[in-house]
């Protein structure tokens, strides 16, 4: 015993609170028997040695219980919710639930809404500097475009751009160059299954200039939809073409996997989230004028 | 994505927005208001964040159309401010002759012309001070100039109140029983654990 104390105290006082260090005078062995803990759960356990299956798919509730919402209705919520904070900085939020598989692909896509919700983006653009390409990128809007001076400058650790794309005739150039180190991390890497390496820099830099990019992480798709200054007319137009898209885009995977929305909720950055019920508003409604001046 | 239960449950509780202090409407000449305080609650203004936090949302939601501006400075001596603006300010004016120069707040009023840009060009009808004024008398004052209408929460609202308030007493009481159940688990867990150690350490 009174060895065992100096080598166990420092140990326990690294493991555990100090206050669960055992006094002398701990019965131990003594009434074990008895230590066992009543609850529910300590029943349960014979049924627990089967090996559960594992399932596949996410945990579905229904929908049936929930209260759902309007447009113009969750709309008036946020709106009172954000009350006071900077309309910029505040953003309307889209939440797609899916039924599909855990282990299915999933879906991923970009796209341009109606009305822009991010309007500053950088974008640079590797390709030979000076050639008709170039000349196209800056044109649609890229704030960066070059091969070598974009290595050099991303070498020594300066990456002012959000979006990186690379025409194809350049992207053995870029794989040489060795930016994969800096860039891969922050996702900014051209990569063909990215579909950021492309042929027809134009078209993509403008796709790109009011585009956003939505992939489905565990089951939910979630986008930025909205200023927090659009009017409902605006919204809808920005909900409607960002439903359009998803749908298309599950309806152009293969066949045998099955992917369905579940529930679209409209949130914001400081509000809870609402279900959309998907009409625009109701008789109770307030009218969209109303939710369109300032905040 | 948040557990549908919890999100639901959240949603029911938005009834707060809807009823309580705060739940008022405004008559139409009202055309914006505007709050001027500090980011810190250190010198006074913590009645006026509070005020921002727990009541503006309900006048926001009452008065969908009224745009309510916000603007907070660091410094904890610059103004601390509620500003309406109406639309017939002459009117107004007139009606509540008091307000519009009102003792406490005129050193307050006169700062915030100084050092911060008005936001429109008039003068607001009302300004009330909020330094050291607890959220609830605020919104007295600002319903007293304004002449607001207060709405009354109706029976049903208050029943699901009170049922809301039971549930939160309720569950607060739960997580207490859970939490003992479970650290006198650890507890035996640790004990056993010890008891073991220091044997093997003996033999």
């Amino acid at each position: 015993m009174a060895q065992a104390r100096p080598l166990l105290a420092p140990l326990s006082r690294l493991g555990v609170s100090s206050s669960s260090i055992p006094k002398s005078d701990i019965p131990r062995l003594t009434s074990l028997s008895y230590q066992t803990i009543r609850c529910a759960t300590m029943k349960a356990k014979p049924t627990q040695q089967k090996k559960k299956k594992t399932r596949n798919t996410f945990i579905q509730y229904d929908l049936k219980r929930a209260d759902q919402f309007s447009l113009v209705d969750a709309m008036h919520y946020i709106r009172a919710f954000e009350v006071g904070r900077n309309p910029s900085s505040s953003k309307y939020e889209m939440h797609v639930r899916v039924r599909t598989l855990k282990n299915g692909p999933v879906v991923r896509n970009r796209l341009r809404l109606p009305h822009a919700v991010k309007t500053d983006l950088r974008i640079c653009v590797i390709c030979p500097p000076g050639s008709k390409v170039a000349i196209e990128a800056k044109a649609a809007g890229a704030s960066l475009v070059g091969e070598d001076e974009i290595f050099e400058r991303v070498k020594e650790g300066v990456v002012e751009f959000d979006r990186c794309i690379c025409h194809t005739d350049s992207l053995q150039k870029l794989n040489k160059a060795g930016v994969a180190r800096i860039l891969g991390p922050r996702g900014l890497m051209p990569s063909n299954k990215t579909g950021t390496v492309v042929t027809q820099v134009g078209t993509t830099v403008r796709n790109m200039v009011g585009g956003s990019e939505y992939r489905e992480r565990l089951g939910v798709i979630r986008m930025a939809v909205g200023q927090l200054g659009f009017t409902p007319e605006e919204m809808q137009t920005n909900v409607k073409a960002f439903m359009d898209t998803l749908k298309k885009d599950i309806g152009q995977m293969s066949d045998r996997i099955s992917k369905e929305i579940h529930e679209v909720v409209l949130s914001s950055t400081h509000s809870p989230g609402f279900t959309l019920n998907g009409e625009f508003r109701n008789a109770n409604s307030v009218p969209t004028k109303d939710l369109s001046g300032p905040m | 994505m948040v557990h549908i239960v919890k999100r639901m449950r959240k949603l029911r509780e938005l009834l707060w927005i809807r009823v309580g202090p705060g739940a008022i409407i405004f008559p139409k000449e009202v055309s914006k208001i505007r709050m001027e305080f500090s980011a810190n609650i250190e010198g006074g203004h913590r009645g006026a964040r509070k005020f921002w936090r727990e009541m503006l949302p309900r006048i926001k939601y009452r008065n969908p159309a009224l745009p309510i501006e916000i603007s907070r400075h660091k410094d904890k001596l610059g103004p601390s401010i509620l500003e309406v603006y109406t639309t017939v300010k002459a009117a107004a004016a007139a009606a509540t002759p008091a307000s519009t120069t009102p003792t406490p707040s005129a050193e307050a009023g006169a700062g915030a012309t100084q050092d911060t840009l008005s936001a429109s060009p008039e003068a607001p009808a009302h300004t009330i001070d909020l330094r050291m004024a607890q959220e609830s008398e605020i919104l007295a004052q600002l319903i007293a100039r304004t002449g607001a209408t207060v709405l009354k929460a109706t029976a049903e609202e208050k029943e699901e109140l009170a049922e809301i308030a039971e549930f939160k007493e309720r569950s607060e009481k739960d997580r207490v029983e859970v939490r003992e159940k479970l650290e006198a688990k650890r507890r035996e867990e640790e004990m056993l654990r010890l008891a073991r150690g220091e044997m093997v350490a003996a033999t």
